[in-house]
């Protein structure tokens, strides 16, 4: 080409790190993008759920004569059509219940030609129900006499879990000081604004067709198999977009195999979808636990143990929730340099709601009385918190008794930069002192601290991603991914990557990743591991292309592939920036030349991490973080309101890819994290949920989120792309504990069960004035 | 589902209350109150369902003499914005300020949060603080007829009121308060107005030569219907108001709420607030 | 079968025609009578926001408002904003400011938020906050969500 010569050469410029838009954004700004919720297919019958609405019973009847007659249903089906499917970890679980364990256990299902139609059925469905009595607390179930829930679990025992390193006793009788509290983390759920949806059809042959919100596709169809008696090679499923997951999505829930057995019954594709109540009801929460925590120190301030005694609130039926130790242990055994670890937990059935995984998964809970416990020691050593914590921090290459390798570890870089924008210990200290002093209004700070896996973790055999690239004749990328997308921005992350690596536009890379038929394996949507994980997997597809790109260039130019590079959309010398070819140029006459070829790559990335195991003692994540979290608020000492004032925030995010989508998860992590801390709670009453609406169960409004100074530290972890360290959970899991630190500096009082809603901040006050004689 | 027989959007008054004569009518206007109310089953249908939003002069707000006359359409967001209102009875533009959403506001009727007859009905608190009084509409012997209730009297109990089947509450009606009115308005709640309050306390009266007078104190959701605190009242008539009578009025707050435990708070939280609330109004309202 | 009854409006710049149960709200109407999905159904009681559409000028929850209601009214859906030319510039503000994640709140957070700054040219950002008390978001944490507030009043003053 004759203009070689005037071609203005093209700087090298990263995009790592930038501010890169969402590319789904556009559509779902002009309401375009068509959500699960919003589907319609051809011959769509309406699935509706009969629930309990008891939380322990046997039933003696059902009559669904009535419902069948009713024009425009399709079928009923109670638990004898689901007789002998039981799905679920431990398989205690059925589509539809032969007994009642829960509230809203789904006891007959119906599919009829429209909602109402559904709904009328519903009501005319006839049950007798002879009512047993329940259980409501572990505590409860935990005793001898307590009724049975499940046959094949005496003692309503379900899951146990333990790990210890050294001798607790020696460790204590060396402490000078041990504080000792009993935690009890409460019953939320995640509010996700799409109701739980899903479309199920199956074709000739009996393969099933699911369009589901699921965020793990892959297991997700060996899950559900055995709910529907099929082989898991005959589930094809289909991700259309979801309003939000959050961890709710990690499981399969009786709704899905419900739409599926409607679907298969009535040779017809059926769509059950939830109200908000049912949503409420029906959809799993997060994981509650009364947790007993001792931790040591010496009089210098080193601590020397640390104990926890986990009971957890099983629920009905066992989904990810009361697999959550696995992480708490982790936290408790590795959160500072903590030599003595004593840690058990022990799951109990209950006939309340159960929990499935949720944002934070176990840390949130854990983190709740390990960061209030530290506080507290630090007050009893007489010591600066910060000094204290600081103390104990590790540093790069120390190794927790769960054998975590902190490779990278820059929790002191965390603390100093959190603790120091925003004057910790000058306020903390300012605060306290004017604590006795007059005045209806306090202010208060706090700093909270934890540790998360933020490269995956092993739970599964296999932590990896496949990933298939191909490059057009246009140079237009398709990335076809395992990764899901749900919102979070794993999607601008792909975008950018590619774009980084092949230096195209970014609105020239398409992503396919929401169809099991198409896509190859990924584990999902959690343990903060898209990022990390898909990242990787793409950033080395994206290499594998280019360098059958640059190769091929190097034998049409007869410039050497080490000296070219791929930017702005051609071919230059890497060095100067001179443009040599366009790259769609190029790519066509790779594939129009003598020796064809086209650019199609496949790449399976697997994280170096080992598996879990049955001791818990390995390095299951290919990285770990820490986040420092300072709240700054003040207290309404009559109302026991607490208002946020200021979230100064530092976390190790190893290295900024898309800088907006960082900003994103970490500050929407923030809001789940504060409406955990001051708000959100699940009233149950003898397993009866109270609250199924938002007008009650309270989220987190625009005027209620405190201005946010966030500082995200560079690890730069060598296992993650370009350094990156996963990063979504723990914004969401370091928050209430500071919050309740600062409460405690405000006011004097500490409160163990969240939320600190006005009223228990109010109760704990007042009682604090009783004590002190008026 | 209760059938639905006709539907009714009367451009007039008469046409209305005709058809409301005729018996078993569901009246609405934003639907912000009814829709939730039909959709949970706690409301049925009448056979008559009539939307009186296009009803002509049943919106508005106006002076009428020495009052105000507030029709009863006229939404939320009307009253918080209305330049009359803000300079007459600032007390009802606070109610307003913080009443649901910019959303609800938009569509809420200032006679619809009356007739649903919530305990916790954020505009009735302060409408009891100014006196006022609802017009209630009916058609008989051939001729509209209406009379005036003073809204003290017009609830009976939680969702009940005097108000008959066949009457349209039309306008709410208030004296322009005296130049020497004081009045002020407090609603508890974690969010600033998206909230079924918790409790709420608003106090007015006037107030010149440091004397109190013709007090008015109105408690939302610490009894059956929204409440007119006697005892407050009483503790503050006629006595400098200061902190000997806030420490009475404050003793009298705790006689007169009857609070329950409910899913929002419990009877002791409720108490607790009123207190808190009744010291709070009246030290705003002395400018403390 | 249930009573209905036929209503005019304009919806988005066009006049319609429809036949609806009386008891029908709007938001069923919009997503399953004339296809309009965009408008979200999220708690169905006025709670969420996610139902937001424009009526008159003025935003309400249409999972509230009874269809019949609409009858010679000016509705504006989130599909609505949108010109020939593009984006509006509230759109276009949360595109660019990172506000969307899962988007399922979307639809009825812009339409409030280009309410407001319609409403209020000089809006600030604590305007901002109290103005979408009424919508919920459980991905942002909306502090995204307000940074595009504050870009669209500029992108409005400058005539964008």
């Amino acid at each position: 080409m004759d203009q070689k010569v005037t071609a203005p050469t093209i700087e090298k410029k990263t995009l790592i790190g930038q501010r890169v838009k969402k590319p789904d954004a556009p559509d779902k700004a002009i309401g375009k993008t068509r959500y699960i919720n919003d589907m319609v297919l051809p011959q769509m019958l309406i699935g509706k759920v009969l629930f309990a609405g008891r939380p322990h019973a046997r039933i003696v009847s059902i009559d669904t004569a009535a419902a069948e007659r009713l024009p425009g249903v399709h079928a009923v089906l109670t638990g004898k059509d689901a007789a002998g499917l039981r799905f679920g970890f431990v398989r205690d679980n059925a589509a539809l219940k032969d007994k009642v364990r829960c509230e809203h256990d789904e006891i007959a299902a119906v599919a009829a030609e429209s909602e109402e139609i559904a709904r009328q059925a519903i009501g005319l469905i006839e049950v007798v129900y002879e009512d047993l009595p329940g259980v409501f607390t572990p505590e409860d179930g935990a005793r001898e006499d307590a009724p049975q829930i499940h046959d094949n679990f005496p003692g309503n025992k379900s899951l146990y879990f333990e790990f210890s390193h050294g001798e607790v006793a020696a460790a204590e009788a060396d402490s000078d000081f041990v504080v000792d509290n009993v935690f009890r983390p409460h019953h939320v759920t995640h509010c996700c604004m799409g109701t739980s949806c899903a479309i199920a059809d199956f074709d000739h042959n009996g393969k099933l067709t699911i369009w589901t919100q699921t965020q793990y596709p892959y297991n997700y169809k060996m899950d559900l198999a055995p709910a529907l008696g099929l082989q898991p090679g005959d589930i094809r499923v289909i991700q259309p977009p979801v309003g939000g997951a959050f961890g709710s999505k990690l499981d399969v829930y009786p709704y899905e195999p419900i739409a599926a057995l409607l679907a298969k019954r009535t040779g017809r594709p059926v769509k059950v979808i939830y109200s908000r109540e049912e949503e409420f009801k029906a959809s799993p929460t997060r994981q509650p636990a009364i947790i007993h925590m001792r931790t040591g120190c010496t009089r210098d301030g080193t601590l020397t143990f640390r104990t926890a005694d986990v009971l957890l609130d099983n629920g009905a039926y066992t989904s990810w929730g009361p697999t959550i130790p696995v992480i708490m242990m982790r936290t408790v055994s590795g959160h500072y340099r903590v030599p003595v670890v004593d840690f058990k937990a022990q799951a109990i059935y209950t006939n309340n709601p159960y929990a499935g995984s949720f944002r934070g998964y176990g840390n949130v809970q854990t983190t709740w009385a390990t960061a209030q416990q530290m506080d507290m020691l630090a007050d009893m050593v007489d010591m600066e918190p910060l000094a204290f914590h600081l103390k104990n921090s590790q540093v790069s290459g120390e190794i927790t008794p769960q054998k975590s390798f902190l490779r990278e570890c820059v929790l002191v870089e965390c603390l100093e930069t959190a603790a120091g924008a925003s004057d910790y210990s000058r306020k903390r200290k300012e605060y306290a002192a004017a604590r006795a002093e007059p005045g209806r209004y306090k202010k208060g700070i706090g700093l909270a601290s934890s540790i998360h896996n933020a490269g995956g973790a092993k739970i599964h055999k296999s932590d990896g991603i496949g990933t298939i690239l191909k490059v057009d004749d246009y140079a237009r990328v398709t990335v076809i991914t395992g990764a899901s997308e749900i919102g979070q921005g794993i999607d601008a992350v792909i975008t950018l990557i590619v774009a980084e690596e092949l230096g195209v536009p970014l609105e020239h890379v398409l992503i396919v990743n929401n169809d099991s038929d198409i896509a190859p394996w990924d584990v999902g949507v959690h343990a903060s591991r898209t990022t990390f994980i898909a990242g990787n997997g793409t950033r080395r597809a994206a290499r594998k292309a280019k360098a059958q790109i640059l190769a091929a260039a190097e034998k049409m130019l007869g410039e050497p592939a080490d000296t070219l590079e791929l930017r702005g959309g051609s071919v230059v010398r890497d060095a100067c920036g001179t443009p040599l070819i366009k790259l769609d140029r190029l790519l066509r006459q790779m594939h129009f030349q003598a020796e064809p070829e086209l650019v199609m790559v496949t790449d399976y990335y697997e994280p170096k991490s080992e598996p879990e195991g049955a001791k818990h003692v390995s390095d299951h994540s290919a990285a770990y973080s820490h986040a420092v979290h300072v709240a700054e608020i003040t207290v309404d000492t009559l109302t026991g309101e607490i208002t946020v004032d200021k979230i100064t925030m530092a976390q190790d995010v190893g290295r900024v890819i898309n800088r907006m989508g960082l900003e994103a998860q970490i500050e929407g992590g923030l809001a789940i994290g504060l409406g955990y801390a001051l708000s959100e709670n699940m009233l149950l009453d003898r397993g009866l949920l109270k609250n199924p609406c938002f007008r009650d169960y309270k989220l987190l409004t625009a005027p209620e989120m405190p201005p946010l100074d966030l500082h995200f530290i560079e690890s730069d972890c060598a296992e993650g792309p370009y350094g990156a360290k996963g990063i979504s959970e723990l914004p969401t899991i370091v928050i209430a504990p500071a919050i309740a630190n600062a409460l405690y500096n405000a006011t004097g009082v500490r409160v163990f069960d969240p939320p600190m809603s006005p009223e228990k901040v109010a109760r704990a006050i007042d009682a604090q004035r009783q004590a002190a004689g008026g | 589902m209760q059938e639905i027989k006709s539907y009714l959007a009367p451009r007039s008054l008469d046409e209305a209350v005709k058809a409301m004569a005729a018996g078993d009518v569901t009246v609405f206007c934003g639907g912000t109150d009814l829709t939730p109310q039909t959709d949970s089953g706690a409301k049925r249908y009448g056979a008559t369902l009539m939307n009186i939003r296009r009803i002509e002069g049943l919106s508005g707000i106006a002076e009428a003499g020495d009052s105000i006359r507030i029709g009863a359409a006229t939404t939320v967001t009307e009253v918080r914005r209305d330049p009359l209102i803000a300079r007459a009875a600032p007390i009802l533009a606070e109610a307003a300020e913080h009443f649901a959403s910019d959303q609800i506001r938009n569509a809420a009727s200032l006679g619809g949060n009356i007739c649903n007859a919530s305990p916790a009905g954020d505009m009735i608190n302060p409408l009891l603080v100014l006196d006022a009084a609802v017009e209630l509409a009916s058609w008989a012997d051939g001729a509209l007829r209406t009379r005036s209730v003073p809204l003290e009297n017009f609830f009976t109990g939680p969702r009940r009121h005097v108000k008959r089947p066949d009457e349209l509450l039309t306008a709410i009606v208030f004296r322009k308060p005296a130049t020497d009115f004081v009045g002020w308005f407090r609603k508890s709640g974690p969010r600033p107005a998206l909230e079924i309050s918790t409790v709420s306390v608003g106090i007015g009266g006037n107030l010149s030569d440091g004397v109190f007078r013709n007090v008015r104190v109105a408690m939302g959701s610490v009894a059956p219907t929204p409440l007119r605190a006697h005892g407050v009242e009483a503790a503050l008539e006629g006595r400098p108001l200061d902190a000997d009578s806030i420490r009475a009025a404050v003793a009298a707050a705790d006689a007169d709420a009857t609070p329950i435990d409910d899913v929002r708070a419990s009877a002791w939280y409720r108490k607790h607030l009123v207190k808190v609330f009744t010291e709070e109004v009246l030290n705003h309202v002395l400018g403390n | 079968m249930s009573l209905e009854t036929e209503i005019n409006f304009t919806l988005n710049g066009r006049p319609v025609t429809v036949r609806v149960p009386v008891a029908m709200k709007t938001l069923t109407m919009l997503r399953e009578v004339l296809g309009l999905t965009g408008t979200k159904y999220a708690c169905g009681e006025g709670e969420c926001g996610a139902c937001t559409v424009k009526v008159d000028g003025r935003t309400l929850n249409s999972c509230l408002m009874h269809a019949v209601d609409c009858d010679g009214r000016e509705l504006v859906t989130i599909e609505g904003l949108k010109s020939p030319a593009g984006m509006n510039p509230t759109q276009k503000a949360f595109v660019d400011h990172g506000a969307v994640q899962c988007g399922f709140c979307m639809p009825g957070m812009i339409i409030q938020a280009d309410y407001l700054t319609d409403d209020d040219p000089q809006l600030t950002r604590e305007q901002a906050q109290r103005g979408l008390e009424g919508n919920l978001c459980r991905c942002t944490g909306y502090t995204k969500v307000l940074d595009a507030v504050e870009a669209a009043v500029e992108a409005k003053r400058c005539g964008r």
